[in-house]
């Protein structure tokens, strides 16, 4: 009974594969190669869709991981302000494999004024406002984040430099800032004098040294960065000569960013250990809603190649009635039929994938990795990634599927005689 | 052997309800060559239908070799239709994408009785139906003569018991159906093919063994 059975399963799909091979090769050549175009393009549009709001994400994630986060976050303790002995930590940190650079910095929220001295009275708010002030090592922050690439004006600090400041775009305002003039400081120029009110009360001026400007990464635009021994000298030797807000971890490349997070977390520090996406929170969610929308625009382009496919074997199907009927009449099996345009349907799906995939790694690729898109928040290519071809595929292949098997499988639902006669 | 008891084939409900057969029963003994004749809309069509499982009956019995085939599943009267029927239609009724060889090994492609040397025999029966020369020709390089021989080939591929023809000579011309004709009772006269065959051409009468007259879905009368 069981061979039987497998006997008429294997003729059965012997029948289907040799009705779809023939109706492939011998029949109407438009047909596969419309099919095969159809499937190929929205192969493309999926891919393209998704793979252009997963590179916006990539230069997202790139920019906050280069200028404000780096890899690999080192914060003080819950209940402390301060991470102590940091430079002695600094020296374990570089020994851990896969380390490529460590910053500490300490930070300040501060009041920066521009042109205080035009002010009226003392209580006028003039070109001001509060800003997060950063002291770092110059040379060691450059092996960190790429705040010093970003320059737009002027130069990047010097170790020995103690009256200097760099400004962020939105902090300095004018014509290239982002934000609204009365939220910066209103077009302070290299050169030009700020005075900064730290939060324990001292006030310092600063020449301002230069300008920076990291695209939409509003985070880093609005923070202006002084030496680690101006910002010690400010908060107190005594107390902050070897104590830092938090320390940054650059990762080498390819290095897994979790397991760096467990290593430094073994050597008994006192911190939180977090990585950049544990540590992004809001930029999180932005990436998240991103990839909402990407998974919302690849589904819809999927529904619309299913629905093409649908309506392109439809047709096939309908035109192919007599044939159906009398196939039906001389024995052939439901289930044969069904499986020779399942096959069919399978058959231009895949070579669809193979020519939307070629055409994405070998046109479009190489295309972007050219020419970029210059958009408001960075230069962002295709990020394909191997979630989405593999997501797409699956998912053409089964929207080929079922546009292969309901059209047939309803006109199985007829009469032979109905079927034969065309109706 | 086929016995058909009180065949009712009712199309349609209520009031647009049509008749096309009312009450048939009718015999066919093994190696018969029988002919079912009557005019347009007599049934006859109707009546080849259901006993060559294409269609069911509004009530009545059918038996072929002993299986009740009206109790079959849709697969059962799909397996039997392709091992112990074969059928020629009245139009033209080959893929148009396979050659004359693959059209008429098709049937034993899908075959559950093993047959490995399907190619083999599907070539030669082409060739006793006179188109041992065409065996690559495609439907559209051959005359409507030469496709109905390949009908047949096809219908005999798998040595069904029982051959239905339904109007095989209607779209051909008079040389062709001639020819045709001879085939069907070469294959009955020599190797014992019990066929049924619908036609309305009175001349077809000498080819057969017995013919059944259909009249507004009765059995009018019989000749032999």
């Amino acid at each position: 009974m069981k061979n039987e059975a497998a006997k008429a399963f294997i003729g059965d799909l012997r029948v289907a594969l040799f009705l779809a091979f023939k109706s492939i090769t011998k029949g109407n050549r438009w047909v596969p190669i419309l099919l095969v175009l159809v499937m190929s393009f929205s192969f493309v549009n999926v891919i393209f869709a998704s793979s252009i709001l997963a590179g916006v994400m990539t230069t997202m994630d790139e920019q906050l991981v280069n200028t404000v986060l780096s890899n690999v976050i080192i914060s003080p303790q819950e209940d402390e302000y301060y991470i102590d002995r940091v430079s002695s930590l600094e020296d374990k940190i570089r020994q851990i494999p896969g380390v490529a650079g460590v910053s500490s910095r300490l930070i300040d929220n501060v009041f920066i004024e521009y042109q205080w001295k035009e002010k009226e009275r003392p209580t006028d708010r003039g070109k001001s406002g509060t800003w997060r002030v950063v002291g770092i090592n110059p040379q060691q922050e450059a092996g960190v984040t790429t705040i010093h690439s970003h320059m737009i004006e002027g130069g990047y600090l010097h170790g020995n430099d103690r009256d200097e400041i760099i400004l962020g775009v939105e902090i300095a305002g004018g014509g290239r800032a982002q934000s609204a003039s009365f939220l910066t400081l209103g077009g302070v120029r290299v050169g030009d004098k700020v005075r900064v009110t730290y939060s324990n009360g001292i006030q310092r001026e600063y020449t301002v040294k230069g300008i920076f400007q990291v695209r939409e990464m509003e985070e880093a635009d609005c923070t202006a960065f002084v030496t680690w021994t101006e910002m010690v000298s400010v908060l107190g030797r005594q107390v902050f000569f070897d104590r830092a807000s938090q320390i940054l971890v650059k990762a080498q490349e390819g290095v897994d960013e979790d397991s760096l997070v467990r290593q430094l977390s073994s050597i008994g520090l006192k911190g939180e250990v977090r990585s950049w996406r544990e540590y992004s929170g809001a930029m999180h969610s932005v990436v998240f809603t991103f990839r909402i929308i990407a998974s919302l625009i690849g589904s819809i382009g999927l529904a619309v190649a299913a629905i093409v496919m649908f309506i392109v074997i439809y047709v096939a199907v309908v035109n192919k009635k007599r044939e159906i009927g009398i196939l039906r009449a001389i024995g052939i099996q439901r289930s044969s039929i069904i499986g020779s345009y399942l096959t069919q349907a399978v058959v231009y799906a895949v070579f669809g994938v193979v020519f939307g995939w070629l055409m994405v790694r070998f046109l479009l690729q190489p295309y972007f990795v050219r020419y970029p898109l210059d958009l408001p928040i960075g230069l962002v290519s295709l990020a394909v990634q191997p979630l989405i071809v593999g997501s797409s595929t699956l998912g053409l292949i089964g929207s080929a599927i079922l546009a292969g098997f309901i059209p047939a499988w309803f006109i199985m639902k007829q009469s032979i005689i109905r079927t034969i006669w065309g109706q | 052997m086929i016995v058909a008891r009180g065949l009712h084939k009712v199309y349609g409900r209520g009031l647009s309800a049509t008749h096309a057969l009312r009450g048939v029963s009718l015999t066919v003994q093994p190696g018969e060559f029988v002919a079912v004749m009557g005019r347009s809309g007599s049934g006859k069509s109707t009546l080849l239908h259901l006993l060559g499982l294409l269609d069911t009956p509004t009530s009545g019995e059918i038996h072929i070799e002993d299986t009740d085939v009206l109790k079959l599943s849709e697969e059962e009267k799909s397996k039997f239709r392709l091992e112990r029927l074969g059928y020629v239609f009245q139009e033209y009724s080959l893929l148009g994408e396979l050659t004359a060889l693959e059209n008429v090994y098709l049937p034993a492609l899908s075959s559950t009785t093993g047959h490995r040397d399907y190619k083999e025999r599907a070539a030669r029966i082409l060739d006793i139906v006179g188109l041992g020369e065409r065996l690559g020709h495609y439907p559209s390089e051959a005359s409507g003569g030469e496709q109905q021989r390949v009908t047949i080939a096809r219908a005999l591929v798998n040595q069904p018991r029982i051959l239905f023809a339904d109007e095989p000579t209607a779209s051909l011309d008079v040389k062709s159906a001639r020819v045709i004709l001879e085939l069907f009772r070469r294959l009955n006269k020599d190797l014992g093919q019990t066929i049924v065959m619908v036609t309305h051409e009175p001349e077809d009468q000498q080819y057969v063994d017995r013919v059944v007259w259909l009249k507004d879905g009765f059995i009018e009368r019989e000749s032999t």
